[in-house]
């Protein structure tokens, strides 16, 4: 479904992406593992418009998306759970769902149904629905990120590490929200540092090390072990 | 006493014209979370060209507000290009210096084109002086005080009513969540600068048309006022933005009429010492506080 093809992208002279290509393919969770600083976030960044690659193509179906402006990709129905959650936080809950359809220009009805689904999904929400995003929890908040990527109708959500700051109680059920996405169908690309539980609902994955992609399959198929050791470590100090 | 209330009805019209300029600064500071020191002369540039209209062919009142808003919004359209979307959102004091540059640009310029020391803006004379027993309410007054409030609350309706609304609080929240949502933030910015310089332009408006007289020195006037009017109200919120002009204008009625007019300049900048120093987080409180230190940080 997206194609990433030799995509670099820098900092000023500082290489974070030195050609990285990948697919994340249709209604399945892939994950991508690495690493501190190996530029997971960095990739998110760039396939959602807001970094600018230097060269490289992003392809959705025939539709190439690199080059195209953060808005214009959301558009797109790729749209992004960012890390920190990065909500409105003084925004009531409900205006920061609201705010997850600006996209939708062409398709402007059915804001208010999709919103009453997302309450749905997340009945956290609901109770606090008129409260500011700020005084929400971690947790809650994480629930609002994905709630507001849902209200733009994605083909593609991309989730850069959901369980960054949260108690470990709290990971396990946002991470069983994303279990429930997947098995709904959808196109997940999931960044995590959280290897051991990303593999239990990984589809499939890559490993990305210094700015490359090292290493890719099935979870099935390697030693968990092995690969959970590159993925915080290091190729240089698991082996 | 009466005095008091005299210099408190003339404090409260011209203060409102004073909250319309702080509200435009503030507009622009929420959304850029930068500075933008052309604004006042943004203004200068309208005034004169509803002044050129007026002199040219004795237009009337409506075509030189005409002329006087479209100035201001392509003036602050040229600024905004040049000092704000050119410009990296994270390089604050590039934007604030940029701005600068050019304030210098477009005062220079229009004291080029008019070379007079000042030019006549016609005044209204359609409304009649109003006495209430001994008091005088002049008509601009009136005229100032009902247009500036029902500017706030348009711009309220707008900001929490309207989409656009809601894309513009998103943008003065964070700029990368309203990336991510969807929001063209370019297109977004871009309308609220013109949107805050529409508000100043009416603002600057009724204040030649209340002087019947400009100079090129009305830009750093305007910038001065709006400012400390911005500052006193503690940055970032808009209603506080109101409030803050206010209080300055009836500060300096009163100070006008009991030191006159060099002890009016020394109370103002008393007022914004005391303000900073009594009310660091300025007059509208916590929730601005953020955007204080968020604006602190930056610079």
């Amino acid at each position: 479904m997206l194609e990433i093809r030799d995509i670099k992208t820098s900092y000023g002279k500082i290489a974070a992406l030195k050609g990285v290509s990948l697919d994340i393919r249709d209604g399945g969770l892939t994950c991508l593992l690495g690493p501190n600083g190996a530029g997971k976030t960095t990739l998110i960044w760039t396939i959602a418009g807001i970094l600018k690659a230097q060269s490289g193509s992003i392809k959705m179906g025939g539709d190439e998306l690199a080059g195209l402006k953060a808005h214009q990709i959301v558009e797109k129905g790729v749209v992004t759970v960012p890390e920190n959650r990065l909500v409105f936080p003084e925004m009531t809950v409900t205006d920061n769902l609201i705010a997850g359809a600006f996209s939708r220009r062409k398709e402007k009805g059915g804001v208010s149904e999709d919103l009453e689904a997302v309450l749905e999904r997340f009945p956290r929400l609901r109770e606090r629905a008129t409260q500011e995003a700020g005084t929400l929890s971690g947790g809650e908040q994480q629930m609002l990120a994905v709630g507001r990527a849902l209200m733009a109708r994605p083909k593609i959500l991309l989730m850069d590490e959901p369980s960054t700051g949260l108690a470990p109680i709290i990971v396990e059920e946002i991470f069983e929200i994303i279990g429930q996405l997947r098995d709904e169908g959808r196109t997940i690309f999931l960044v995590e540092q959280n290897a051991n539980l990303a593999l239990d609902y990984a589809d499939h994955f890559y490993l990305l090390e210094q700015g490359q992609v090292t290493f890719g399959g099935d979870p099935g198929e390697v030693d968990h072990d092995e690969l959970i050791a590159r993925a915080y470590l290091g190729a240089r100090k698991a082996s | 006493m009466i005095d008091v209330v005299q210099n408190t009805l003339d404090g409260l019209a011209i203060g409102s014209a004073y909250g319309l300029l702080a509200l435009g600064f503030t507009l622009i500071f929420g959304v850029m979370r930068r500075l933008n020191m052309a604004f006042g002369s943004s203004i200068l540039v309208g005034i004169f060209a509803g002044a050129w209209l007026h002199g040219q062919w004795a237009a009337g009142m409506i075509p030189i507000f005409a002329a006087t808003l479209a100035g201001a919004v392509l003036a602050a359209a040229y600024v905004e290009r040049l000092s704000f979307a050119w410009i990296r959102g994270d390089a604050a004091l590039a934007s604030m210096a940029s701005s600068f540059a050019l304030w210098m640009q477009l005062e220079d310029g229009i004291a080029r084109a008019f070379p007079q020391r000042s030019y006549a803006f016609p005044s209204f004379d359609i409304l009649p002086l109003l006495e209430l027993g001994p008091l005088l309410l002049r008509p601009e007054f009136i005229a100032m005080f009902l247009t500036a409030a029902v500017l706030v609350v348009a711009l309220h309706l707008m900001l929490t009513r309207t989409v656009f609304g809601l894309q513009v609080r998103t943008l003065s929240e964070s700029r990368e969540a309203a990336r991510v949502s969807g929001v063209n933030v370019g297109r977004v910015a871009f309308l609220t600068f013109c949107i805050a310089a529409a508000i100043g332009g009416v603002a600057g408006f009724l204040i030649a048309a209340t002087d019947g007289q400009i100079s090129t020195k009305l830009g750093l006037w305007i910038t001065m006022k709006g400012l400390i009017a911005m500052v006193i109200s503690g940055l970032g919120s808009l209603r506080g933005a109101l409030i803050g002009g206010l209080v300055l204008g009836l500060v300096e009625a009163q100070a006008q009429w009991y030191l006159g007019a060099s002890g009016r300049e020394i109370t103002v900048f008393a007022l914004l010492f005391v303000a900073l120093i009594l009310l660091p987080q300025g007059l509208a409180g916590r929730a601005d506080a953020a955007a204080r230190n968020e604006a602190l940080r930056r610079l």
